[in-house]
């Protein structure tokens, strides 16, 4: 039987050092996919993540998240290792092919205990309605029971959540909302009172750690903001005018010069 | 009058100033990111909603290294769909639809290279090294950026909505023209784009 817990919350900040996946290339080209690493093996110690035998992620800590980092579309070969394990190749403490598509996102969760560990990946979505917020929930707490999320004394927004899975989203009007983790027989597992779910925004929350010290990990997934179309035209000259204006400048040294010219010669002449 | 024939016929051949300053420019640095750890410990706040950045509407930026000081101007689209640019050449503009500097997200600064007489306020702009800084003013706050990386990229490859796009953290992005002038077009080839992020207390 799982007792009731309170959310306790506070921030603090790990530092993992990332390295970028694009040693040669075009940054802002169209064929990259965004790929997020979460720690969510509440007994794994800090871990390092190589992407195709490249170090990419630094000592990440449990309950940590990577952000968004930019990869090529296409296969990788994903491998954690406890932090400051030196690199050989296929001995790390996970392992997988993880296929990304270009323009899409994904979370991938180190989830369960150290001894069975095992990635949890979800695509996450980019995109909401005007006006809505769009939320999931993700069940990472190895020994917890299934549950459901949803309004205190009223209707679940998700149900059957069981561990290892992460929901579909759910998109709903944006405001304030008093949301709990429940059993399926209304045993408040964690409350979330307060929720401030804002437009235009997409959420992951995610029930980490095991069942005695249950915990919240919640992630934005997405912010809407507008884009132009096309790329700013960002000069207004042209090669002829600059040219121009260095032949002006040409001139008016070349007089400077032989106007220059002219009274040092009469001064040598005086 | 036949000297100054002379001086235009030879400078037929002179370099395209603009051109030749982003050739071959572009880096990218490794970069140390802040991991977000929500720790249990009080009782008093919903970690969903501690969230959320709130950016601040930039009034003007400096960017030391190259002696940049520039009002921001708040535009949005032209009506062929492009980001929109200042008629001056000596203020820059903020895509006011997108993402605000401070918020996640990379919220997008441009000016002009150069004018009809000359250079313009971002001129010098593919100077800049990484570790160079930004400051954006506004609202009361400075809030500091720092260059990561630079790249010249072919019209045809930038990729707009990644450029203007969501990330997991504020980063702030400066656009200017590069690369050869393309008579067709009316524009030059190539935009230089500077990578900054923010930095944070």
């Amino acid at each position: 039987m799982v007792s009731l817990k309170k959310i306790f919350v506070s921030m603090s900040v790990a530092f993992a050092l990332v390295f970028s996946l694009f040693a040669a290339g075009v940054m802002a080209d169209s064929h990259t996919a965004k790929l997020r690493v979460v720690h969510a093996s509440p007994d794994a110690p800090a871990v390092d993540v190589y992407v195709n035998g490249d170090l990419t992620l630094e000592e990440v800590p449990f309950k940590a998240d990577s952000g968004y980092l930019d990869v090529p579309a296409g296969t990788h070969n994903v491998e954690v290792f406890a932090a400051g394990t030196e690199y050989a190749e296929g001995e790390g403490v996970l392992q997988a092919d993880l296929t990304v598509e270009a323009g899409k996102a994904y979370t991938v969760a180190a989830a369960n205990t150290l001894d069975s560990l095992e990635f949890v990946v979800a695509e996450d979505s980019m995109e909401v309605s005007e006006g809505k917020a769009k939320i999931r929930v993700g069940h990472l707490s190895p020994d917890a029971p299934a549950v459901e999320v949803g309004i205190i004394g009223g209707d679940a927004l998700f149900s059957g959540a069981e561990f290892p899975g992460i929901t579909d989203y759910a998109e709903v009007d944006a405001g304030t909302y008093d949301l709990e983790i429940r059993l399926p027989d209304g045993t408040q597992v964690l409350p979330l009172e307060g929720t401030e779910l804002a437009a235009g925004t997409v959420y992951s929350v995610f029930a980490v750690n095991t069942v005695d010290s249950l915990e919240v990990l919640a992630l934005i997934d997405y912010e809407m903001a507008a884009s132009p179309d096309g790329m700013p035209t960002t000069g207004l000259g042209t090669p002829e005018q600059n040219q121009t204006n260095w032949l002006l400048m040409i001139g008016a040294m070349a007089a400077v010069l032989a106007g220059g010219g002219v009274v040092l010669k009469k001064r040598f002449q005086n | 009058m036949i000297g100054s024939i002379f001086i235009l016929a030879g400078c037929q051949d002179t370099t395209d100033e603009v051109s030749v300053r982003s050739e071959g420019v572009g880096f990218a640095s490794e970069r140390k990111y802040s991991v977000s750890d929500t720790e249990v410990k009080t009782l008093l706040e919903n970690p969903i909603n501690a969230l959320k950045r709130e950016g601040i509407v930039p009034e003007k930026i400096s960017i030391p290294a190259i002696g940049v000081e520039a009002e921001t101007l708040h535009l949005g689209t032209k009506e062929n769909g492009e980001m929109d640019v200042p008629d001056t050449i000596d203020d820059v503009s903020w895509f006011e639809p997108g993402y605000k500097p401070g918020e996640n997200g990379r919220a997008v600064i441009a000016g002009h290279v150069d004018g009809i007489k000359g250079p313009a306020i971002f001129w010098d702009l593919a100077k800049l090294e990484a570790g160079d800084e930004i400051i954006v003013k506004g609202e009361g706050n400075d809030l500091v950026f720092r260059v990561y990386a630079m790249e010249s990229v072919e019209l045809e490859l930038a990729d707009v909505h990644s450029v203007f796009g969501y990330r997991s953290s504020p980063e702030l992005i400066l656009i200017t023209c590069s690369g050869d002038y393309d008579y067709n077009r009316g524009t030059r080839e190539e935009r230089l784009i500077v990578y900054t992020e923010l930095v944070e207390e």
